[in-house]
């Protein structure tokens, strides 16, 4: 998934004639003077960063003069925001507000189909929402092929209670607008929360636009980068390396997420972090499972599927090996019936380029597990290029469990913090 | 120098300096490309290798990218292939790192 920030969807918004207030992006309080002069105040300042509940997070001020803006921008600008620096600011005219409502279009998995989502509890966390008032949540669902139209937004607004007949008809034009933004940009969510009523008619005081990755190919106008999803935050620069990697090759894929990009949430835990590639998702899992209880946290998850070519296991062993908090690494397949020797190659080319100077045995606990296809070929030529005689590497065949092989890392790293007292 | 040198789908280039094959007595480049279960692209012209398919059949998938010149013929023939598979943006990352990843630090 790829989410827009809130500039960007605001920009798609408007270009199918959603309003929105006023405003300009910023990154600088010089920019910001300059974007002033065109606004006036008061205005919002907004950090553009992906994480929701943006406001609880401080992540919104509001100026009234040129001291209190260059206050806030000064303030937010390169400030982290739930773990996503600041790199730009949205200023726009502050709304006066009358009411605020909620307005979603998105895809509802259990009927395969677009669903319209109201709820006059606007300004607040949806999800919360649900949970607390679910009557306060109207939904109707939207058969693609038919469309969404006028009157099928106002039967959604009938069932509201409390909105006049004025603010339905304003409510229902934007709605449809809305799921043009849904269809056309190839949404998963095309969200405004708060929708605002007010005096002029309603605007769009926040958009949150999520594209369905496997659409980007076809949404080139978006500009935005690819990877893979990583929840609430902005994808990482190590991502977006990353997604490159399947990018122009369609032989098999890598699947890679920071889940700790910074290993905070590790070092915070007292676990010890560790990269990861696995063949095999559920394989990964249990892995992290294993792993965890002994103390290592996996500050990544890598799924290789679909027998990749070795070079995309050069490629990637390269992206996990490049995160300098690791103190170890682990490759584990499942039983898998991908070419193992292919994985083995590309690793040991990594390995070697990566530790140039020893013939490419690692420096760091390393354990790497072979089983399925041609196991039995990777195992011996991690033999035969003389990786496996390295201290700190253990390559393993496919008699080995995940429990075994989480044993055998730990063991290794025990024994290496021991005798080296870690890196430097 | 004489070389043979290719462009393969993920973006990236094989080149096999030709001088060095000339002297190899194993060919172990051709001998792995044709394996079973590899992309048997490279065969054996006037004592050298070279490609069975056009440059442009190379480029679409016909190499199959499972990196057996290179490693085999570092351990057997002439260390005469160099297989090279930038990974776009990792530079900038590293770059912009504030830390050293840990293959550049000692225990």
């Amino acid at each position: 998934m790829a989410r827009l920030l809130e500039y960007q969807g605001k920009a798609l918004f408007k270009r199918q004639g959603i309003p929105v207030p006023e405003g300009r992006l910023v990154q600088s309080v010089d920019e910001a003077m300059n974007a002033i002069d065109e606004l006036g105040f008061p205005v919002a300042v907004k950090a553009q960063v992906l994480s929701g509940r943006r406001g609880k997070a401080g992540a919104i001020h509001f100026a009234e003069d040129r001291d209190s803006l260059s206050q806030a921008v000064r303030e937010l600008l390169g400030k982290q925001i739930q773990g996503s620096p600041v790199e730009g600011l949205l200023i726009e005219e502050k709304a006066e507000v009358q009411k605020e409502l909620y307005m979603a279009v998105t895809a509802d998995p259990s009927t395969r189909q677009p669903v319209g989502i109201f709820s006059p509890k606007g300004g607040v966390d949806i999800e919360e929402t649900a949970d607390t008032e679910p009557a306060a949540i109207f939904t109707t669902p939207i058969d693609i092929l038919r469309g969404f139209y006028y009157y099928d937004a106002m039967d959604l607004l009938r069932q509201v209670g409390g909105l006049e007949s004025r603010e339905m008809l304003t409510l229902a034009n934007l709605f449809t607008r809305l799921y043009q933004v849904y269809r056309e940009y190839d949404c998963k969510l095309a969200e405004i929360n708060p929708i605002a009523l007010v005096e002029q008619g309603a605007m769009a005081l926040d958009a949150r636009v999520d594209v369905d990755d496997d659409a980007l190919s076809r949404q080139t106008t978006l500009d935005i980068d690819f990877a893979e999803e990583a929840g609430e935050r902005a994808a990482t620069l190590l991502e977006i390396a990353a997604a490159t990697i399947d990018e122009s090759d369609h032989r098999g894929t890598v699947h890679f997420v920071q889940t700790d990009p910074d290993a905070s949430y590790a070092r915070t835990a007292g676990k010890i972090p560790v990269g990861l590639d696995a063949v095999g998702a559920g394989t990964g899992l249990t892995i992290m499972d294993e792993l965890v209880p002994l103390g290592y946290y996996p500050i990544n998850f890598c799924d290789s599927s679909g027998n990749p070519v070795g070079s995309k296991f050069y490629r990637i062993t390269k992206v996990i090996m490049a995160q300098p908090q690791i103190e170890g690494y682990l490759f584990v397949s499942c039983v898998s019936s991908q070419q193992l020797d292919n994985a083995a190659r590309g690793l040991i080319k990594a390995f070697k380029e990566l530790y140039p100077r020893t013939g490419g045995q690692p420096n760091i606990p390393c354990v790497v597990l072979f089983r399925g296809g041609w196991d039995d070929v990777a195992v011996d030529l991690f033999r035969e290029h003389g990786i496996s005689d390295g201290r700190w590497i253990k390559v393993l065949g496919r008699d080995t469990t995940e429990k075994e092989t989480a044993e055998i890392f730990d063991a290794l790293y025990r024994e290496w913090k021991k005798e080296t007292g870690g890196l430097q | 120098m004489r070389a043979l040198e290719f462009e393969v789908r993920s973006g990236g280039t094989i080149r096999i300096d030709l001088e060095k094959c000339e002297s190899c007595e194993t060919k172990a480049c051709v001998k792995m490309c044709n394996a079973t279960g590899m992309g048997q692209i490279l065969e054996l012209k006037d004592g050298v290798p070279a490609l069975k398919h056009s440059l442009e059949e190379v480029k679409r998938g016909a190499c199959t990218e499972d990196l057996g010149c290179e490693l085999d013929c570092e351990l057997y023939g002439n260390r005469a292939i160099v297989i090279t598979l930038p990974v776009s943006k990792l530079d900038d990352y590293l770059e912009n790192s504030s830390e050293q990843p840990t293959y550049l630090r000692e225990p």
